[in-house]
C-alpha cells in the first residue's frame, strides 16, 4: 500500500463532497491532531453539509469549532463532548443537529447502518507496508483502538492516517485487508494528551467516605468473590473505591475473573499483582495502561462491540457483576445525568455509562449529596442519560438509598444490618442543608437528543439558559 | 465511650457541616492552633452559627478553647454559652490551669462544661493523676507535638520521645476511672505510619484516639472496636462463668479468672455501642 | 472609615466586605446565583436590619456558603465594622 503523502491528493482520489459522512475516534483524547488536520482540508475545500461521526470531541477540536460555526455541519453523532464545540451545540444548535449515542450503541449503530459513515480516518499510531496497524508502537501510542474498530469493519472507505510507517508489525489491531488507504503525516497527536481527565484517587474527606461506604456496600451483598467482575469510570471516587478493592483483594485473597472498560495504572498494579486474571481494554486512560497493553498477555484490547454492543450476544459487559459510576444530576427515579449541567450546558455524554449500568449485575452510582451548596438529587434530571430502571444503588455522603425496583438488593442489605434510606429522604435531607435551589433552566429550542444503546429517543438536548 | 476524636478547625464551613459525615464519635472543634489570632471572632461566630441552626444528628461536640492565660479564652468561654455541646478540650492543662477554669465560671454564675483535659507540657505529664482527679475532668488527651517541642527534641517513627507520657497518661486515667485519648498522628498521607501509631494506642491501653484528618477516623474506629474474634471469645468465656457459676475455670486449657471475666463484659459493651457493621 | 473583609474564597465559604456608605447597597456574586441568589439576599437583608444597620455597602463573593456561614461572616464583619468604625 504506497502511502498518501498529500491530503489533498487523497480527497481529490476519494471524491469527498459536500454531505459527505466522516468519522474518527477519539483515543488520543486532548492530544488528537487527525481531526483537525483532516477538517482543515475540508475546510479548505469549503465542503459543506457534512454529517460528522467522532467517537467523542474534546476542547482540542477547533476546527471543528470553527466548520459548525461557518455552518458547514449538518449533524453531529457522538458518544461525549466537552470544551468550545459542547459550547457551541448548546448555544447555537439547531433541533436534531446534536446526536448522542453510547459507545455501545455507537457501534451497533455503525454495525447496523444507522451510522452510515463513507469515510473513517483513524489515527494510527503504527503502520506498516500492508495496511496494518497499531496504537501500540509510535510516538502517540495510545494502546487500546476500541472505538475505532466498527469503523474500520464498516465505514465504505478507511484512511490510516499516521506518522510511523514501519516494514512489519505483529499482532496488529487493524488488518490491512480491511484498510484502503493511508496517510503519512508528521505527526498524529500527542500520547500525553491521553491524560485529559482528572485522573488521580480523591483525597477529599467527603469522596473517600462515599467510597469507603461502596465497599462496605459490596461486603454486605458479597460482591467481591473469586471470579468476580468489576467495571469503574475513571472519577476521584470510583478511582478510590478501586484502591479500597485491590487493599482488600490483598488481604482476603481475592481474584477477580475480568475488570472492562477504560483502563489506567491502578487497574494495571492489580493484574500484574496477580489479584485479577483479564482486563478488557476498549480505552487507555493514561500511559501506563499503553506500556501494559504491550507487555500484558492478559491484558488484552476490545472493540467497542466486543465491549458493549447490546445486540452482540458476546459482549464483554454482559457478564459483569458490579459498575460504579459517577452523576451530574440523579433524579427521585434514579435517572442519571452525565450529559449536561443544570443549565443545558453539555458537559459530556454517557461513554459507557449507560451501557454498563443496564448490562451490570449491580449498578452503583457514588457522588456527593451537594456539589457547591447544589444538591445532586432532583425531581427531575436536566437530561436523562441513563435511564432510572438501570440504575440500582445511589451511594451519598449522607446515606445509601436502593431503587426500589431492587427489592432484592434491598432485603439482601436489610439482612446484613447495612442501613439505607429512601432517595426521597436524602433529597429532603439536602434541601434542609441547603435550601430548595431556584429552578432555572427552561427547556424551549432544542438542539439534539440523547439516543439510547438500542436506538431509541431518550431525551432531547435544549439551548443553554 | 467515643473512639475517635476529630480536630475541624472552627471557620472552615465545608469541615463543619460536614462534621456528621466523617464518622467520627466526637469531634473537637479548634478555636487554638487551627486558628490565627486575628480570625479568632470568625470561627466563634461560625461555629455559634453552625451548631445552632443545623444542630440534629451531629455527633458528640467539644471545644478546644485558647489557654486560660489567653485574652481569647474568655470570648471563647462566652461565645459557646447556651450551645449544645458535650464539652471542653482545656489546652495547656495543668492544676492551675483548671483552677482558673472553675473560678471564671464561678464568677459568672455559671456550671462549667466538662472538660477534657489536654496534657501537653512535662509539669502536666507528671500531675497527670492530680489533673484527672479533678472533678470536671471527664478524659486526659495528649498533645504530643507541644510536649515533643517542650522537651526539645524531635518527633521519631517509634514515637520514644512519648512514650513515657502514653504510659503514665493511661495509667492516671485508669486509676481515676476517667477515658485517655491519645494524641493524634500528625502526618495526614500516610497510611503505614498510621496503622502502626494507632497500633501503639491501642497496645498502651488508650480508650481513644484524637484525629487531625477525616480520612484517619476509620482507621481508629476499626482500631477500638472489638474484632469480631475478640467477641467471640469474651461470649464464650461469659457463657463458661454463668453455666459454671465459677469466677476460676479452665477454658480451652486456660485460665479463666475475675480480671479475665471482667474484661470480656468490657468486650461486649464496647462491641454493644459501636455496633459490628465495620468491615 | 475602614473597609472590612471576613471569610475567604474556598469552596462553601464566602467572602464579605462591608463598607460604610450613604445608603445601604449588597453586591451578590455567587458560583450559585441561579439557583440561590435571591436566598442570599434574603439572608444579608435580615441580619443588616436585624442590626439596624442602614448605611453600607455589602459585598458578597459566594462560594456555595450556606445560610449559617453567610449569616456568621455577615455577623463578624459586623461587629467589626462596629468596633472599628464607632456604631458608624
Amino acid at each position: 500500500m504506497k502511502p498518501y503523502k498529500d491530503i489533498a491528493h487523497l480527497f481529490d482520489d476519494l471524491g469527498i463532497r459536500h454531505g459527505a459522512s466522516l468519522s474518527f475516534h477519539h483515543h488520543l483524547r486532548n492530544g488528537d491532531a487527525v481531526q483537525n488536520l483532516v477538517l482543515d482540508e475540508v475546510k479548505r475545500r469549503n465542503l459543506k453539509a457534512l454529517d460528522l461521526y467522532p467517537s467523542a470531541v474534546f476542547p482540542v477540536h477547533t476546527t471543528l469549532l470553527s466548520l459548525l460555526k461557518a455552518g458547514h455541519i449538518k449533524r453531529l453523532t457522538t458518544n461525549y463532548l466537552n470544551g468550545p464545540v459542547a459550547d457551541y451545540f448548546a448555544t447555537h444548535g439547531t433541533p436534531d443537529m446534536l446526536r448522542m449515542q453510547s459507545h455501545g450503541g455507537r457501534a451497533r449503530a455503525i454495525i447496523e447502518g444507522d451510522n452510515a459513515i463513507d469515510v473513517a480516518f483513524i489515527a494510527a499510531p503504527a503502520v506498516d507496508r500492508e495496511g496494518n496497524a497499531t496504537g501500540l508502537e509510535g510516538p502517540a501510542a495510545c494502546g487500546s483502538l476500541g472505538y475505532a474498530m466498527e469503523d474500520v469493519k464498516h465505514a465504505s472507505t478507511v484512511v490510516l492516517i499516521t506518522d510511523t510507517l514501519v516494514d512489519r508489525l505483529d499482532g496488529a489491531q487493524i488488518i490491512g485487508a480491511d484498510v484502503d488507504h493511508v496517510l503519512l503525516v508528521n505527526s498524529i497527536g500527542d500520547a500525553t494528551g491521553i491524560l485529559s481527565g482528572t485522573l488521580s484517587l480523591t483525597r477529599d474527606p467527603i469522596g473517600v467516605k462515599i467510597a469507603r461506604t461502596a465497599m462496605r456496600l459490596l461486603d454486605a451483598l458479597d460482591v467481591v468473590n473469586d471470579g468476580f467482575s468489576f467495571q469503574s469510570g475513571a472519577g476521584g471516587i470510583s478511582l478510590r473505591v478501586v484502591d479500597m478493592l485491590h487493599e482488600k483483594m490483598k488481604r482476603d485473597h481475592i481474584r477477580a475473573s475480568f475488570f472492562s472498560g477504560g483502563i489506567t495504572a491502578y487497574h494495571v498494579t492489580m493484574l500484574e499483582s496477580g489479584l485479577v486474571e483479564t482486563l478488557y481494554d476498549v480505552q487507555c486512560f493514561d500511559l501506563e495502561a499503553v506500556a501494559s497493553l504491550k507487555r500484558n498477555a492478559n491484558h488484552i484490547a476490545i472493540s467497542a462491540d466486543r465491549y458493549a454492543n447490546p445486540r452482540n450476544d458476546a459482549r464483554v459487559i454482559a457478564t459483569l457483576d458490579c459498575v460504579i459510576l459517577g452523576a451530574t444530576e440523579i433524579d427521585t427515579d434514579f435517572n442519571v445525568n452525565v450529559t449536561t449541567d443544570s443549565h443545558n450546558t453539555i458537559i459530556g455524554g454517557s461513554g459507557g455509562h449507560s451501557d454498563t449500568a443496564e448490562d451490570a449485575g449491580l449498578s452503583i452510582i457514588v457522588t456527593p449529596l451537594i456539589k457547591g451548596r447544589i444538591p445532586v438529587i432532583k425531581d427531575r434530571v436536566t437530561t436523562i442519560t441513563t435511564p432510572g430502571s438501570t440504575i440500582d444503588v445511589l451511594i451519598t455522603e449522607r446515606g445509601v438509598a436502593v431503587n426500589p425496583a431492587r427489592s432484592d438488593i434491598q432485603t439482601r442489605l436489610d439482612k446484613a444490618g447495612f442501613s439505607t434510606t429512601s432517595i426521597t429522604d436524602l433529597m429532603r435531607t439536602a434541601h434542609a442543608l441547603c435550601g430548595v435551589p431556584a429552578t432555572t433552566a427552561r427547556q424551549v429550542n432544542p438542539v439534539g437528543f440523547v439516543e439510547s444503546r438500542h436506538g431509541k429517543r431518550l431525551d432531547t438536548l435544549y439551548t443553554k439558559e | 465511650m467515643a473512639r475517635s476524636y476529630l480536630f475541624i478547625p472552627g471557620d472552615v464551613p465545608r469541615m463543619l457541616q460536614n462534621m456528621d459525615v466523617f464518622e467520627a464519635d466526637a469531634v473537637i472543634v479548634d478555636f487554638e492552633d487551627a486558628i490565627a489570632t486575628h480570625t479568632k471572632d470568625e470561627a466563634r461566630d461560625l461555629t455559634r452559627a453552625f451548631i445552632t441552626k443545623h444542630h440534629e444528628n451531629l455527633p458528640d461536640i467539644y471545644v478546644r478553647v485558647n489557654a486560660v492565660e489567653h485574652d481569647d479564652f474568655m470570648r471563647d468561654i462566652d461565645a459557646l454559652f447556651g450551645l449544645d455541646i458535650t464539652g471542653i478540650v482545656l489546652p495547656k492543662a495543668d492544676t492551675h490551669a483548671l483552677k482558673r477554669y472553675r473560678e471564671t465560671f464561678e464568677k459568672k454564675g455559671e456550671h462549667p462544661l466538662h472538660l477534657i483535659a489536654l496534657i501537653e507540657t512535662p509539669r502536666a505529664c507528671l500531675d497527670m493523676l492530680a489533673i484527672a482527679d479533678y472533678p470536671l475532668v471527664r478524659a486526659l488527651m495528649l498533645g504530643g507535638e507541644d510536649l515533643t517541642s517542650a522537651l526539645a527534641t524531635a518527633r521519631t517513627n517509634a514515637r520514644t520521645e512519648i512514650a513515657t507520657a502514653r504510659g503514665l497518661m493511661v495509667l492516671a486515667a485508669a486509676a481515676a476511672g476517667i477515658d485517655s485519648i491519645d494524641t493524634p498522628y500528625p502526618v495526614v498521607d500516610h497510611p503505614e505510619g498510621l496503622q502502626a501509631d494507632i497500633a501503639q494506642s491501642v497496645a498502651f491501653g488508650f480508650s481513644a484516639k484524637a484525629c487531625i484528618h477525616p480520612n484517619h477516623v476509620d482507621a481508629v474506629n476499626r482500631a477500638f472496636t472489638p474484632s469480631q474474634a475478640a467477641v467471640d471469645e469474651a461470649r464464650r468465656i461469659l457463657a463458661m462463668h454463668e453455666k459454671t457459676g465459677s469466677t476460676r475455670f479452665s477454658l480451652d486449657g486456660n485460665m479463666i479468672d475475675k480480671p479475665i471475666i471482667e474484661r470480656a463484659k468490657n468486650v461486649i459493651k464496647q462491641a454493644g455501642i459501636h455496633g459490628r457493621d465495620l468491615p | 472609615m475602614k473597609t472590612i473583609v471576613v471569610g475567604s474564597l474556598e469552596s462553601s465559604d464566602c467572602l464579605i466586605t462591608l463598607q460604610p456608605a450613604d445608603k445601604t447597597t449588597i453586591d451578590i456574586e455567587s458560583v450559585v446565583y441561579d439557583a440561590y441568589g435571591k436566598r442570599i439576599r434574603h439572608v444579608i437583608e435580615r441580619v443588616l436590619s436585624a442590626h439596624q444597620l442602614t448605611r453600607v455597602h455589602v459585598r458578597c463573593q459566594d462560594k456555595g456558603a450556606l445560610d449559617y456561614a453567610i449569616e456568621a461572616r455577615l455577623e463578624t464583619a459586623i461587629k467589626r465594622h462596629k468596633e472599628v468604625n464607632h456604631g458608624a
